[in-house]
């Protein structure tokens, strides 16, 4: 058996619509979030869950940690069953949801760990041993006498991490983990997670925009649209088939390069530069170079692959999401 | 039961921290304290009462130095619901109801007592007549006290009744509101329950909200006597499980249709 089982899992939320023009009552509009979802996960896998949004993403990962309860179909989770089982289920299993805060606004986080220790009941030793563990992994010490109200947001998400771990979780929610962090704070954070897999074998389920994040991250990636899964996989195998541009940027010694390019390249000349757009199934990057170094002395050249963000933004547009 | 208490001790700390915040609820509270009191004797000055004066001003300072139990309200928990953050109670391996619950009774108790203490010292203070009096006996302080304490489990209740609308509505303000007006009206704050006419009040003590204060201020100032206390603590008692079980049905059902709306 896997470790999470879901099994067309549907769930509808009831929206009142904006009363129209005489009639006396509201609308109401059912809409489907998720439209029987199924999959399985297994013990220790990262998993990326992407998405438009507005896709289900955030509704299945409630469902998954107890919140919600379905309208039909099965999910379980280590053989339990989230909403029916709910206070036995949620001690497995850790969240952090992006946008929200666990931690008390207006004391020293320490404090809040504290009671977070009481909640979970938490052995005092192993306490110890996982606090001092993921201080250090994620660099709190300095923080931890500060009320949260003071951290920045990077500071606030490390802070929420550690939080949500504390009681060693199997299985890590994280709904956009990134969300509105800068550079250090996102490679901190993932570096953070990827040890935090390998070393406890903690199986992570994670929803994001940031399609860095699945990269360096997750083996395997479902992409969510509509409430239904389309896609289930690696991250490669997703981009193959909408990564079919090359871009290649070239500068010449010579004021006048000679090029003679075959049709299906698209060339834009702006300041010196010269950036051919072409698909190497029709023209491999091999005849590509060797045809550009024909035509003069080349200073300066560089060849791209299409945008990770443009590739997804395709993939949406073609599922018609 | 550990994080249960771990909360409750957690939100008292809290509380020390709005040192700000209790001074000036004290100095609010003494105003209208006094502004009641002017009142009342005008009142009594005017027309001659069959309750000393006494009384009414030692009900007053009373009410006045317990508000904060009766209508403090953790804007956190209201935060909570309102931005969605509750989503991360509701995964916790506790029940929420009494999460809840405790963490509103010990923002009560520490709120109230912070400010409670120092009024009280200051109204014992007052010129005869203006201030508050000793309890009738000792045994009728004690029993204040309990009665104090019973109230608090049914205030605490109350709040997490109106909880349960906010949940539903994502408004506080609008069923605070009404509720509010109602517990003022019907507890005493607004007019001392012991001069709403004697027919009135044989319904008025009997509501939940005379349980909260009207109650155990009337075993202070020996207006139910000490004898009949079990009674009275027994009513309390009633009304406090009666609006524990709705809050926990109340709870239970909006669970049911929860829905945790964006991201």
């Amino acid at each position: 058996m896997s470790y999470i089982e879901v099994n067309n899992l549907r769930k509808t939320f009831t929206v009142r619509k904006k009363r129209e023009k005489g009639k006396f009552f509201r609308e109401m509009e059912i809409i489907e979030a998720l439209q029987g979802i199924s999959f399985v996960v297994e013990k220790g896998e990262l998993v990326g869950y992407i998405g438009p949004n507005g896709a289900g993403k955030s509704t299945t990962v409630k469902i998954l940690s107890g919140i919600l309860t379905p309208e039909s179909g099965e999910a379980k989770v280590g053989g339990r069953i989230p909403w029916k089982e709910r206070k036995e289920y949620v001690k497995h299993i850790g969240v952090v949801f992006g946008q929200r805060s666990q931690l008390w606004w207006d004391v020293p986080i320490v404090d809040s760990y504290s009671l977070l220790k009481d909640i979970y009941r938490i052995p005092e030793k192993d306490y110890k041993d996982r606090m001092d563990e993921l201080v250090e992994a994620l660099q709190l010490e300095k923080l931890l006498r500060t009320p949260l109200r003071l951290l920045s947001l990077g500071q606030r998400m490390r802070a929420e991490l550690c939080g949500s771990l504390l009681h060693r979780p199997e299985l890590l929610f994280l709904d956009e983990p990134t969300i509105g962090l800068d550079a250090v704070s996102k490679l901190a954070l993932r570096d953070f997670l990827k040890w935090e897999n390998k070393e406890h074998g903690t199986t992570i389920m994670l929803t994001t925009h940031d399609m860095e994040d699945i990269a360096e991250l997750c083996s395997r990636v479902m992409v969510l649209g509509h409430g239904q899964k389309l896609f289930d996989g690696n991250l490669k195998d997703l981009l193959e088939k909408y990564d079919t541009v090359r871009t290649v940027t070239v500068k010449y010694n010579t004021a006048e390069p000679k090029l003679e390019l075959t049709e299906g390249a698209q060339i834009i000349k702006k300041d010196g530069e010269i950036r051919i757009t072409y698909t190497p199934s029709e023209i491999p990057t091999a005849n590509m170079l060797e045809l550009l170094q024909r035509a003069g002395n080349i200073n300066e050249m560089t060849l791209e692959s299409e945008n990770i963000d443009h590739l997804i933004a395709a993939m949406y547009k073609e599922m018609d999401l | 039961m550990r994080a249960y208490i771990s909360v409750f001790k957690m939100r008292l700390k809290m509380e020390t921290q709005y040192r700000g915040a209790m001074l000036g609820g004290i100095i609010c509270q003494m105003f209208f304290g006094i502004v009641l009191v002017a009142l009342y004797r005008a009142l009594f000055d005017s027309k001659a009462q069959t309750i000393p004066i006494e009384q009414v001003t030692t009900y007053v300072w009373l009410q006045q130095a317990f508000f904060r139990m009766m209508v403090a309200t953790d804007m956190d928990l209201w935060d909570k619901v309102k931005t969605g953050n509750i989503s991360y109670d509701l995964c916790r391996p506790v029940d929420m109801y009494w999460f809840y619950y405790i963490r509103i009774s010990a923002q009560k108790l520490m709120g109230s007592l912070m400010r409670g203490i120092p009024m009280m010292i200051v109204a014992f203070l007052l010129p005869k007549g203006w201030g508050m009096v000793p309890p009738a006996s000792f045994a009728g302080l004690l029993s204040c006290i309990l009665a104090l304490v019973i109230g608090l489990l049914c205030m605490c209740a109350l709040e997490n009744i109106t909880m349960g609308f906010t949940m539903r509505t994502l408004d506080a303000k609008g069923m605070q509101g009404l509720l509010n007006l109602l517990m003022v009206t019907f507890s005493g704050n607004l007019l001392p329950l012991t001069l709403f006419p004697d027919s009135w009040q044989k319904v008025i003590t009997m509501l939940p909200y005379a349980q909260l204060l009207d109650a155990p201020i009337r075993l202070y100032t020996g207006e139910y006597p000490v004898s009949g206390a079990p009674l009275i603590f027994l009513r309390q008692a009633v009304w406090a499980v009666i609006l524990i079980l709705l809050g926990v049905w109340f709870w239970r059902a909006n669970r049911k249709k929860m829905i945790v709306q964006g991201g």
